[in-house]
């Protein structure tokens, strides 16, 4: 029934409500996104009642809670501010993808920011979000087929690449922030300045690395703001 | 431990894998549709997807070297289906020693029976469903507020545009410094890989030439592991 429902509305929208724009776009991602999330969630969590109860290798509630409060501990601030603060950029199709397929930081955002750039696009816009879920969603394809390769064709694959070279692959993750930072500092150098030099300072700092993600962006937004509402008033 | 690589978890894991890669298509159908109604050409949706695409295989590949260290201690179906959503590798290890050190024993070890291994896989699945759950209770509502601060006045969709590019300036501000910091070769490679951007952007406006500028990121990626080769 839920599948043939969207099918519908997707077909009497144009008819009905051809200057709303966006508005059927954004309610299909709504359904198909929270249908999709919480399809994975039930299904993860039916993994562990399985093998406790249907294979009856149950360690016990207290050993559960304890990994689980351990476990919460370091990531139960994550499981909120992350959604919360990579939001304006992602949008809410963006946000289903990205938080669905994970790796935000490392590839959904670069992935996102590099179309955005190729095709021309503003972040914030229309155009700029479904650019960005356009990419996060191949990006995320990518991602599955070459996570496939690596479990079927296992560790046998890596142990074929040479030492040497398997070295230089903590350098992939700075190079793509690198040449990301670029992309946009070419077009606006002075977030690009700012946003360098709060990282810097607040990367020096010992704080927990989702606190120093949240600062350097709410700093930097406040900044950009400030001299945008200068330069506004200057020009007016 | 044969439960560890058991069909019960291969299929839960496809199952998981299956919605992961639905939800990707979905998407991107939804996406060529607007994107058609707001008038994107078909040249610049096809520019998107593939420009996602090579800009994903670079880091795809890095994620991919580090899950391999998880197979060992978790197995096949469970390592696919923890790195297949939410999660990476790193914070997974993390959880599945937090879970196997709650039933008192260490993952690998000769007390890491079937019971610790299922101790293990609920601490997994209950910590990476508080994202997924927290982005399906409130991204509506997310985008229900960010509708309302946009729809009163041109000037405030102006602010909501200038707050988009700021945050994501900043994220990758904050990732490239977070970078720099950790050392000599880390610090060539975000500085090689801008050049390198900057150079093939302007070369690619220059020409014309969407292909470079499809090609960019994964270019300059290859150009820093080249040149940090030299620096390790």
């Amino acid at each position: 029934m839920s599948a043939i429902k969207p099918n519908i509305v997707q077909k009497v929208e144009p008819v009905n409500s051809p200057p709303a724009g966006l508005d059927g776009f954004y309610r299909r991602t709504h359904f198909w996104g929270r249908l999709t999330l919480w399809s994975a969630i039930i299904l993860t969590l039916l993994l562990p009642m399985y093998l406790s109860f249907g294979l009856g290798h149950h360690p016990g509630w207290s050993v559960i809670l304890a990994g689980f409060t351990a476990y919460a501990g370091i990531v139960a601030v994550v499981w909120v501010l992350e959604p919360m603060m990579y939001f304006p950029i992602l949008g809410a199709s963006g946000t289903y993808i990205s938080f669905l397929t994970g790796n935000v930081g490392n590839m959904c955002l670069p992935s996102a920011a590099a179309a955005q750039h190729a095709v021309g696009a503003e972040p914030g816009t229309e155009k700029g979000e479904i650019v960005a879920t356009l990419a996060i969603g191949a990006a995320s394809l990518v991602n599955k087929v070459f996570l496939i390769l690596i479990i079927l064709g296992g560790s046998v694959l890596i142990s074929m690449i040479p030492q040497n070279i398997q070295q230089v692959l903590p350098l992939v993750l700075p190079a793509i922030f690198g040449g990301v930072l670029a992309q946009f500092a070419m077009k606006k150098p002075i977030y690009g300045v700012i946003a360098l030099a709060l990282g810097f300072m607040i990367n020096l700092t010992a704080l927990p690395v989702y606190f120093k993600m949240l600062f350097c962006i709410g700093l930097t937004i406040a900044v950009c703001l400030y001299l945008e509402k200068k330069r506004g008033a200057a020009e007016a | 431990m044969q439960l560890a690589s058991s069909w019960h978890i291969w299929i839960f894991a496809l199952f998981v894998l299956a919605i992961v890669i639905f939800q990707a298509v979905k998407f991107i159908s939804l996406a060529k549709g607007a994107g058609t109604e707001i008038g994107m050409t078909k040249k610049e949706i096809n520019s998107a997807l593939k420009t996602g695409a090579i800009a994903a295989i670079g880091p795809s590949f890095a994620i991919v070297i580090v899950a391999i260290s998880l197979i060992p201690l978790l197995g096949d179906p469970l390592t696919l289906l923890r790195i297949g959503v939410i999660g990476s590798a790193p914070v997974e290890s993390v959880g599945a020693s937090l879970g196997a050190g709650a039933y008192g024993t260490e993952l690998g070890s000769s007390g890491f029976n079937m019971e610790a291994f299922t101790a293990v896989v609920w601490t997994l699945c209950l910590g990476g469903s508080g994202w997924l759950i927290f982005a399906a209770l409130a991204t509506k509502s997310m985008s229900k507020l960010e509708a309302k601060a946009t729809e009163k006045s041109e000037k405030n969709k102006r602010i909501m545009g200038i707050i988009t590019t700021a945050a994501m300036v900043a994220a990758f501000g904050n990732l490239a410094s977070a970078e720099m910091v950790k050392g000599f070769s880390y610090i060539v490679a975000v500085l090689v890989a801008s050049a390198t951007m900057v150079i093939l952007t302007a070369l690619g406006n220059k020409y014309k030439k969407n292909w470079l500028r499809e090609w960019s990121l994964g270019i300059a990626i290859l150009a820093s592991l080249v040149v940090g080769y030299f620096t390790i």
